[in-house]
């Protein structure tokens, strides 16, 4: 039997959050979550994922008091230093007011979640529980035909010693018409105990504007994550994405684009390099609701050791979406026995003026690079350390903040040097 | 394949022509399921104990069983109880000896038809064994395939024949419990047709079963079992017609091959039941189970299929390639017109060493139809050198449309390289204003182009079906065009 979620601990744990202004809609995703339950196996979208670990920490981080513990400023400052962008920081769920205070001067409208009145988003179950147990967040808001220039970073970093931790965090961000900006949301953690984080962020792009949107994963080996990204883009507006999953143990992403104004396109990539026991699932919507739109995704994924990666890409095209483009694309090397790779490319066509495609590949490190690189005189580490940084490059070089590439390359190679490790084990 | 654009047009403009409804008395168990009628069916095919007991047992798992849901169909719930699951044509005690004692309506029927039994079946080079609703009434050219050493008689005859191959073999590649309809059908099935082509035999000619459905009411539940074995060889054809009605009918029925060591086996289809009206009315549903399983080296089967009809399609031939160097292929034409509805496509289930697999679909969608492609591809971690390539495309016809793809890819073994690749479009107009241009009518043109989409799976199927299966594309798009 499966360990169910403590609604009871997770009623008692809401009810000594703070009185602010997300009492009511705490309490309102505590009811749909009590009655829906969190996903299991038999849920299509949950086939390759198992919670049951997820469940468990919460409910013995409920058990224990729900408490929250203080993350070193040291440990923040490894993160911020590595880019240029100014940082908002969320410590263990806790928003980080210092963070805040710095952004008194600048285009970027910030304000607590609480003090808000922004409705938040509750489809999915994982962002019921957010709702439910989120002490605060943040909406950021760029004025109309603003163009912030400089990188807003938003940080999310845990700490979970001795004790298990858990973490919510909530971020609402609205671009309004013909504004731009470019965000890096960056995760990471510390400490030996176990973890769970599970981040929601709501993004809403008015008619025109323009977001550039990195996210980086690279969590304590130990540590698990949910993240949720859902996007609503309005007409002739642009999203670019990427995402790069590098640590974790149980990692979930979902990212949910809806393209509901004409002339709204996408374009977004992700990198997901596993080892150990990682499990690294990836699962991306497009819904085309009008036409034209235009969406495009490419994906790539290195599993060794007994790591499993599961990406599952869905685009829709609703009816009348015509002169609508989609395009999958899906990328994965396989490299040892225990490990394994699910892809899942899905096409949901309702109109007839579309072109719809998608591709995926899974296979091995090519024999032939790898003995040409022989030849050549490299050893077998340096030659498939070469490949698959080749690989895993494609992504970097489609990232869209030209600024922080250099760094999340040095990141992914660090990462893939790793994978060449564990697999000489 | 060259194509006669007249007879395109023709062919267009063409209704539905197996629609009718041949007279015959029918004795039928009346409607419903229960234990009474397990028995009552087996009891009229003279069965041996051990197939009543299988057939119970199906029976009673199947009463614990959901119906399921995954699929990418709507359609108002079956009352399974207001179905007769028995249906045979008159006089079962005697049964024609030969094609002179066939009643002389049901050999019309075949001439309507324009199936190839005695002499034009001498002259294809095909024999037939025409299943009837639920009781196979002809059989032809036993005496040339026994020379061959070749069993190709009605399931119920095989039970009674040979019941240590029907017990050594029956339920081996779907088994009883496999799903929903496979369990209803394994309780329930009526008839079909079974093959057993001994070692080292390559069947002497292609093996053909047309299937009907012909009583009102009458759920069709064929089982067919083809057993290759060793270093055998043979190539079957299955090809369905059916009579216009409006209630719609069921049919599930389950397909079992099995290929030993060195064997090949090729099974065609050429599915045109009863798709439903313009409107939606009507219709067969179509719940079909059929699956290979490669158990010996070096083995290979391949199936190829051309779905026009059915107002339901619920379908998913599958390999298991279990034998090492074993080979699977699944090409496929799913055509949906009207309110049509299908979700088909293949499972590749790799489990031996160096074993590959093709998937090509095609699937074309017009009118208010939805089409789905929905297949799996499984490593398992023993399969080392594993290869699997898929390509499945889908045409649009229509604003009203759709067309779907759930490839599910889950590979554990790193040697494995596989490949997937799909798209979905309309027709392009830069080749329909080429063919405009050289004076090609704009319906001529879609036909020509819809018909090099599918070239690739066309060119798969024997000589006789290639022919028919055009035909059949260009009167499923009727009215779709233009």
């Amino acid at each position: 039997m499966k360990p169910l979620l403590s609604i009871d601990a997770v009623r008692t744990a809401v009810q000594q959050l703070p009185d602010n202004g997300l009492a009511a809609a705490r309490l309102a995703a505590l009811t749909r979550l009590d009655a829906d339950g969190l996903p299991t196996a038999t849920h299509e979208d949950w086939k390759y994922t198992d919670l049951t670990r997820i469940v468990d920490v919460s409910n013995r981080w409920l058990a224990a008091g729900a408490t929250t513990m203080p993350v070193a400023d040291a440990a923040v400052a490894a993160i911020t230093d590595q880019f240029a962008a100014s940082w908002l920081v969320i410590r263990n769920g806790m928003v980080d007011a210092r963070s805040i205070a710095k952004f008194a001067q600048s285009d970027v409208r910030i304000d607590l979640l609480s003090a808000s009145d922004k409705a938040l988003e509750c489809d999915a179950p994982l962002s019921g529980l957010n709702v439910a147990l989120l002490q605060d967040g943040l909406a950021i808001r760029i004025p109309a035909n603003i163009e912030h220039a400089g990188t807003v970073g938003l940080l999310f970093i845990d700490h979970a010693a001795a004790d298990v931790g858990v973490s919510q965090a909530r971020i609402v961000i609205e671009l309004e018409g013909g504004s731009a900006a470019d965000f890096i949301e960056y995760h990471s953690s510390t400490g030996d105990a176990a973890h769970y984080a599970n981040t929601v962020i709501e993004l809403r792009l008015a008619d025109g504007a323009r977001c550039n949107y990195v996210r980086v994963q690279d969590r304590q080996a130990g540590h698990d994550q949910t993240g949720r990204l859902t996007a609503t883009l309005g007409a002739d507006s642009r999203l670019q994405h990427a995402a790069f999953d590098l640590g974790g143990n149980l990692v979930r992403n979902d990212l949910d684009i809806k393209l509901v104004g004409r002339g709204s396109a996408t374009s977004f990539s992700g990198l997901y390099l596993a080892g150990r026991e990682q499990h690294v699932d990836n699962h991306t919507r497009v819904d085309h609701l009008v036409g034209p739109t235009h969406s495009e995704q490419e994906y790539r994924g290195i599993a060794a050791d007994a790591a499993r990666c599961v990406w599952n890409g869905k685009a829709v095209v609703h009816r009348g979406a015509d002169g609508t483009n989609a395009r999958q694309a899906n990328h994965n090397l396989l490299l040892s026995a225990a490990a394994e790779i699910d892809a899942k490319p899905e096409l949901e066509i309702y109109a007839d003026d579309v072109k719809a495609s998608h591709g995926t590949t899974i296979g091995e490190l090519d024999q032939g690079a790898l003995f040409y690189l022989r030849t050549r005189g490299l050893d077998e580490a340096a030659a498939r350390c070469l490949l698959m940084r080749a690989f895993a490059e494609k992504i970097v070089v489609r990232s869209p903040l030209p600024a922080i590439r250099q760094t999340i390359s040095e990141k992914v190679a660090e990462r893939v040097a790793a994978l060449i490790v564990g697999d000489a084990k | 394949m060259a194509t006669d654009p007249d007879n395109i047009e023709n062919l267009v403009n063409r209704r539905y022509r197996h629609g009718f409804v041949t007279d015959i008395e029918s004795d039928s168990l009346p409607p419903g399921l229960d234990e009474g009628v397990v028995r009552a069916i087996s009891a009229r095919k003279n069965e041996p104990e051990f197939m009543l007991e299988w057939r119970l047992r199906a029976y009673r798992h199947w009463r614990k069983l959901k119906e399921p849901t995954w699929a990418h169909v709507h359609y108002p719930a079956i009352d399974y109880d207001a179905i007769s699951y028995f249906s045979a044509p008159k006089s079962d005690a005697d049964r024609p000896k030969s094609l002179d004692e066939v009643d002389p309506k049901l050999l019309e029927t075949y001439d309507k038809l324009g199936i190839p039994l005695h002499e034009r079946a001498r002259l294809a080079g095909v024999a037939v064994d025409a299943v009837f609703d639920s009781v196979s009434v002809a059989t032809t050219f036993k005496a040339k395939l026994a020379e061959a050493g070749v069993i190709f008689c009605p399931f119920s005859e095989a039970v009674q024949k040979h019941p240590e191959l029907v017990q050594k073999y029956l339920g081996s590649v779907v088994p009883q419990r496999d799903n929903f309809f496979a369990t209803l059908n394994s309780a329930v099935f009526s008839d079909g047709s079974f093959v057993y082509i001994p070692k080292g035999v390559r069947c002497p000619m292609e093996l053909s079963t047309y299937f009907r459905i012909n009583a009102a009411n009458t759920g069709q539940f064929e089982r067919t079992l083809i057993i290759a074995d060793e270093d055998s060889h043979v190539s079957y054809l299955e090809g369905c017609t059916a009579p216009m009605r409006d209630e719609n009918q069921l049919h599930a029925a389950v397909v079992e091959l099995v290929a030993l060591k060195n064997a090949r086996i090729k099974y065609s289809t050429v599915q045109n039941w009863y798709p439903g009206d313009e409107n939606g009315v009507g219709g067969i549903y179509n719940f079909v189970t059929k699956r290979g399983d490669c158990r010996g080296a070096n083995s290979k089967i391949s199936w190829t299929q051309v779905e026009t009809g059915s107002a339901i399609t619920w379908k998913y031939p599958s390999c298991i390639l279990r034998g090492d160097n074993s080979v699977g292929e699944f090409y496929s034409v799913a055509v949906a017109n009207n309110y049509q509805q299908a979700d088909t496509g293949t499972k590749m289930i790799h489990i031996g060493r160096n074993t590959s697999s093709t998937i090509v679909s095609k699937g074309i969608s017009a009118g208010h139809a939805q089409n789905a492609y929905r297949g799996l591809v499984r490593v398992m971690p023993q399969a080392a050198g594993a290869r699997n390539h898929t390509q499945c495309d889908s045409l649009l016809i229509g604003k009203d449309c759709g067309a779907h793809t759930f490839p599910y890819m889950e590979i554990k073994n790193p040697s494995a390289r596989i490949e997937h690749e799909a798209t979905t479009s309309k027709i392009s107009a830069d080749q329909l204003f080429y063919c405009r241009q050289r004076g090609i009518a704009e319906e001529d043109a879609v036909n020509m182009i819809v018909n090099g989409f599918c070239k690739e799976v066309f060119k798969e199927l024997p000589m006789e079906f290639a022919v028919e299966a055009q035909n059949l594309l260009n009167v499923s798009l009727e009215g779709a065009v233009g």
